[in-house]
């Protein structure tokens, strides 16, 4: 952990302030999702697909329906009755590829293993549970498709009828002339990278629990969400009814990482229970479930051209990601960003990258921490270390010598992005330091020691984040309101949520110096769609940009009125009225102050008097709006979606056991630039646990299928992250840039480093393997798949020999 | 199969044993609940009634009687772990427990009992205590019988859990001066084992003069590596000896599991591994008290 001394202890930003939110959780005393429970309360069961593919030719409910406490049972034929197919959060149409009509449940066909094809509403979760056992239903099984690659296969099932391939989208992202640089290049080098399916677990599984408002023909959703006003939307879509009469409300969220953004089936189908039931009607989520949500999967076909130097000419990378079945969910878009994102820190001009998004019989995506940026580090920095050892480079040096360079900042990428600012080649140099580079490379060099070799694995994540995407709910811009009530407590309402990464505390740190008053006097309210501001929730490290971005606007905006009324009770200028921490002096006379509840209770009570020149209640509403988005389409139709890039470098040294291929992580090091660190403990939270994501993708943690597509990772005894033991303690050091366009220069922080520590994992384990001739970049390196890279080089260096 | 399961708390083992004989199928012995409730709970086992065994005194307690070390069904992971009998006569035992997952929240709870009659192949408990040559006591329908935990593993129809208690386990201890090691090979800290070793050993002048060696995790039973350690009776532990023994076990896994612990033919090849290295462990330590 970095040192968190600070100079300016008369500011809370910058400081490792106790998160305001974290007591009730760790207490146990925090009210989840699942924790309420409404008098009425009905609970559904959901009967999923037992096959990949299949045409439902008879569901028989009838024997469900007999049990004592079964409420209602509905199929995917009758809930299309009712509802409309589910809105896509990041419609495919809009960017040019295929958009399937999702509905909550199969009707006719089914699509993926797991989806839901009835459903069971009962007095209680195990009657539902029983009585789905009752449900009887006839499929015709049909062939999956499970790799991409074969799916585009002319002859290949077709997942979604009447649609003409199983590509979804297919787009380049290109720029100058690649085919000029491979002409003239002095290397290229070609690296297959095969990215698995890995997710995100939250503890927290999701839950939706539907309330009926009988008052109002409406409907209250409590909701496992991450963006609780676009979720409003999307439920006014399905339902038909107006956002006015729904509300939704997300409670605390126990981890959430792109997971519990929406398009879920279950949501609206709730919603639609607890209509025709006139009852609440809730479902929470078994590990089971949540572990079909999917993600990540990926294959690249990466070439790179070198000159003799090692610098980067041209790039050229075919990808195929399989996003498994449709879903409205906004999961496909990482495929999108994965080539937006292209070439990362790297300041090669002349790339040709083709992406295509293929749909498949695994079940679907959703979002995951990295958004497919994970995927374009994982990619690009398992190539370049490939480019290094062919060209017989330092793993570092190539990376600095292509980097682009902190004066050449805002950047504008080839695919269209405006980097905003960055110290590329600092941020390594100061990760090899922080780590003791030359100190593992001499221990390197001594050799393997009792069949154990040691690596070092170098890796760079530039991570664009707050992202806006033009005709979506995904927007730039969020809001936020401050309120102070007549005894000066501030209630701050943002249109950001949090998925508990500690944002509510660094935004009332922001608000609590641009106010002027302690953090004890904050509370912060999100994730209510009737008392909160509109705004669009967390996701792409946005909710301390932006969430904090407005609530410092409205801070400065009630602080104006408060300082107003201080200046009429103290009879002097506004401009000698001073305000730090809840207390109001006047510059140079010692000894006259006032607290800020007495000149709130005076605001309030004076409007005619000391309070006629402001307008009450004391409250502001404010928005901010990163500048530098741009969604007009420049000369070459492209848009910067991004208003921060944070980014960062990962150096980690690991140790291979050559006999069971069992890789043990000695030491990591990260130096990371979020632009501005409002509090050092929740940005070295948030960085540690992407490590540990990025750490336990890399070498363990997958989602298997078996050959007809029935997912066999179904509980956390084959889903295994990351415990304590499998990680040394990160030295984390910050390497800030300022983002010269928002507030207070902050970047994004809370999805940076999947997969730059992903990379960094992978190229650690490959260095170490040098010497047996070993090279894998199919993930994860498990210790069976090391293992049996090892046992092939074996025999292709006995077969050589014999040669 | 019941919606809502009864539950029973006998306050001896005879009541307990007349209550199982007396209940037709559907029910069920919980202890600590650790191996019985995530199936309960995610709907793969539905139980009308538990009888919950916990007031069992019988089945507590740790002791030892005329070389034999007696540890009641219900003792807990932790206590394994930290009991001074068990420590000084059964030190593999002690280790073997330690190095089940689960963190302290589990071993806190996790019966030997439960462990055993789970008859897990993952397990660490089992292979441990089939390397030490351990007993078995059981009651059935006010019946007691003891026999080796070897011959129970194969037991079709032992009742274990649904109308058979275990009540005790009875270890030799461990002679003086026994080599022992438990080695354990995982994917990962929270995973379980993807191959298992329990070995021990006797020396005498720089020679074997006996060895155990028990290989878990590798197939749906536990393998017992004595014709693999055969081999060794009366030879020094050398280079040679290990390098045999490494390319003997394999061989004895014939259908070895395939799953998300790691595929057949990378856990085959483990089972030499960890059976080589847990016996150049125990040959290390044998002779030092
Ligand atoms: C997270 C986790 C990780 C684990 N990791 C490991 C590991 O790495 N290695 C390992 O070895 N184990 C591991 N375990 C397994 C653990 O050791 C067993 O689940 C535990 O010992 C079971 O004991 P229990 O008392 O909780 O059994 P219960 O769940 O109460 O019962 C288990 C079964 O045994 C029967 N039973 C219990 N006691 C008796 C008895 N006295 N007589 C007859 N039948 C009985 C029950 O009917 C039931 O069928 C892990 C468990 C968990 C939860």
């Amino acid at each position: 952990m970095a040192d968190h001394s600070t100079t300016d202890d008369t500011r809370y930003v910058g400081q490792a302030v106790r998160t305001i939110e974290g007591r009730a959780p760790i207490v146990g005393a925090a009210r989840y999702t699942n924790d309420f429970v409404f008098p009425g309360q009905l609970y559904a069961h959901i009967v999923r697909s037992p096959h990949a593919a299949a045409r439902i030719r008879r569901i028989d409910s009838s024997g469900a329906l007999k049990v004592s406490g079964v409420v209602r049972v509905l199929d995917g034929a009758e809930a299309a009755a009712h509802l409309k197919p589910i809105t896509h959060y990041i419609d495919p149409a809009v960017f040019g590829g295929k958009s399937a009509e999702v509905r909550v449940m199969a009707v006719d066909d089914v699509w993926c293993y797991g989806q839901p094809v009835a459903v069971v509403v009962a007095e209680d979760k195990r009657t539902a549970r029983f009585a789905a056992q009752r449900i009887q239903i006839v499929y015709d099984v049909l062939e999956p498709v499970l790799d991409a690659e074969a799916a585009t296969a002319p002859d290949a099932h077709i997942v979604v009828p009447g649609w003409d391939s199983n590509i979804m989208m297919q787009a380049p992202f290109r720029n100058g002339d690649p085919d000029a640089a491979f002409a003239k290049a002095a290397h290229v080098v070609k690296t297959s990278v095969d990215i698995h399916r890995f997710s995100t677990q939250p503890i927290e599984t999701r839950c939706y629990n539907a309330v009926w408002e009988h008052d109002i023909e409406g409907v209250t959703l409590y909701a496992t969400a991450q963006n609780p006003h676009p979720l409003r939307h999307v439920l006014s879509e399905v339902l038909g009814m107006p956002e006015s009469k729904i509300r939704v409300h997300a409670p605390v969220i126990g981890g959430a990482f792109g997971m519990k953004m929406h398009g879920h089936p279950e949501e609206a189908l709730m919603c639609l229970l607890a209509k025709l039931t006139g009852r609440p009607v809730k479902w929470t989520e078994t590990r089971e479930e949540c572990l079909l949500i999917g993600a990540r999967e990926q294959r690249h076909h990466m070439e790179l051209a070198l000159d003799a130097d090692g610098v980067i000419l041209g790039l050229r990378d075919r990808y195929f990601a399989n996003v498994g079945a449709p879903s409205a969910c906004p999961g496909w878009g990482m495929a999108f960003l994965t080539g937006l994102t292209m070439p990362g820190p790297y300041a090669v001009r002349d790339i040709d990258v083709q992406m295509t998004v293929v749909i498949t019989n695994k079940p679907s995506w959703n979002a995951a921490r990295g958004y497919g940026k994970e995927s374009t580090a994982l990619a690009l920095e398992l190539a370049i270390e490939d480019a290094a050892r062919q060209l017989g480079m330092d793993a570092a040096e190539i990376r600095l010598k292509n980097f682009i360079r902190a004066e050449q900042f805002p950047y504008n990428s080839p695919t269209g992005l405006i980097y905003d600012s960055g110290d590329y080649s600092g941020a390594v140099l100061k990760a090899m330091h922080a780590i003791g580079y030359e100190g593992w490379k001499a221990r390197q060099a001594e050799g393997p020691k009792d069949g154990k070799y040691i690596g070092i694995g170098v890796a760079f994540e530039l991570t664009p984040e707050g992202g806006a995407l033009p005709g979506t709910m995904v927007a730039g811009y969020d809001s936020s309101s401050v309120r102070v009530a007549p005894d000066g407590s501030v209630r701050i309402l943002t249109g950001v949520t949090t998925p508990g990464t500690g944002n509510p505390t660094g935004i009332a740190q922001i608000v609590a110096d641009e106010l002027g008053v302690t953090m004890d006097a904050i509370e912060v309210t999100q994730g209510d769609t009737t008392t909160c501001p509109y705004g669009f929730g967390n996701y792409s490290g946005r909710s301390t940009i932006v969430g904090g971005g407005s609530a410092a606007l409205a801070a400065q905006q009630v602080r104006a009125k408060v300082v107003t009324v201080a200046a009429a009770l103290f009879d002097v200028p506004e401009a000698d009225v001073e305000l730090h921490r809840g207390v109001f002096s006047v510059k140079g006379q010692q000894g006259r102050t006032l607290t800020f509840k007495e000149v709130c209770y005076a605001a309030y009570t004076g409007a005619y008097s000391v309070a006629h020149g402001i307008t009450l209640p004391l409250e502001a509403t404010a928005t901010f709006k990163p500048s530098n988005i741009r969604h007009t389409p420049d000369e070459n139709g492209r848009i910067n979606p991004y208003p921060s890039y944070s980014n960062a470098a990962y150096v980690t040294v690991c140790e291979v056991d050559v006999e069971t291929g069992k890789t043990k992580v000695l030491a990591f090091a990260a130096a990371h630039d979020c632009g501005r660190v409002i509090n050092p403990v929740l940005v070295e939270g948030q960085a540690c646990g992407a490590i540990s994501f990025g750490v336990g993708g890399a070498m363990f943690e997958a989602i298997a299928f078996d050959s007809s597509g029935r997912q066999l990772t179904r509980s956390f005894m084959d889903y295994v992250m990351p415990r304590s033991e499998d990680l040394p303690a990160v030295k984390m050091v910050h390497h800030d840039s300022p983002n010269p366009v928002t507030y207070m220069g902050l970047k994004g922080a809370g999805e940076a480093g999947v997969g730059g520590s992903a990379a960094a994992v992978v190229n650690a384990i490959n260095n170490a393997l040098i010497p047996l001739g070993v090279s894998l970049n199919t993930l994860p390196l498990s210790a069976p798949n090391v293992w049996g890279a090892i046992q092939a080089a074996r025999k292709r260096g006995q077969r050589e020999a014999a040669e | 199969m019941s919606l809502y399961p009864s539950f029973a708390r006998p306050n001896s083992l005879a009541q307990a044993s007349e209550l199982l004989a007396g209940l037709s199928g559907g029910s069920v012995i919980i202890a600590g609940g650790q191996e019985i409730m995530p199936y309960i709970n995610h709907g793969a086992m539905q139980p009308d009634i538990y009888i919950d065994i916990g007031g069992l005194k019988e089945l507590r307690g740790i002791s030892e009687a005329d070389g034999v070390v007696s540890i009641g069904a219900l003792t807990v992971h932790r206590e394994l772990q930290g009991n001074a009998i068990v420590a000084e006569k059964l030190p593999m035992l002690a280790d073997a427990a330690s190095r089940a997952g689960g963190g302290r929240q589990v071993h806190n709870r996790a019966t030997l009992g439960g462990n055993l009659v789970a008859m897990h192949p993952l397990y660490d408990i089992a292979p441990a205590l089939l390397a030490l040559g351990a007993e078995v006591e059981l009651v059935k329908a006010g019946e007691t019988r003891r026999t080796s935990l070897a011959a129970l593993m194969h037991e079709t129809s032992h009742g274990l859990g649904s109308e058979a208690i275990l009540v005790r386990v009875l270890v030799p201890a461990m002679a003086a001066g026994t080599g022992w090691a438990y080695e354990k090979l995982k994917l990962s800290g929270g995973a379980y084992g993807s191959a298992n070793a329990a070995a021990t050993v006797q020396l005498d002048a720089g020679r074997i003069t006996a060895a155990t060696l028990m290989i878990g995790a590798v197939a749906d039973r536990i393998i017992d590596a004595a014709a693999a350690v055969q081999g060794l009776i009366g030879q020094a532990w050398t280079a040679a000896a290990a390098e045999q023994l490494e390319l003997r076990c394999p061989a004895l896994v014939k259908q070895p599991l395939s799953d998300q612990q790691g595929s057949g033919e990378w856990r085959q090849a483990m089972a030499g591994v960890v059976a080589r290295r847990a016996m150049a462990a125990a040959v290390a330590r044998a002779g030092q008290k």
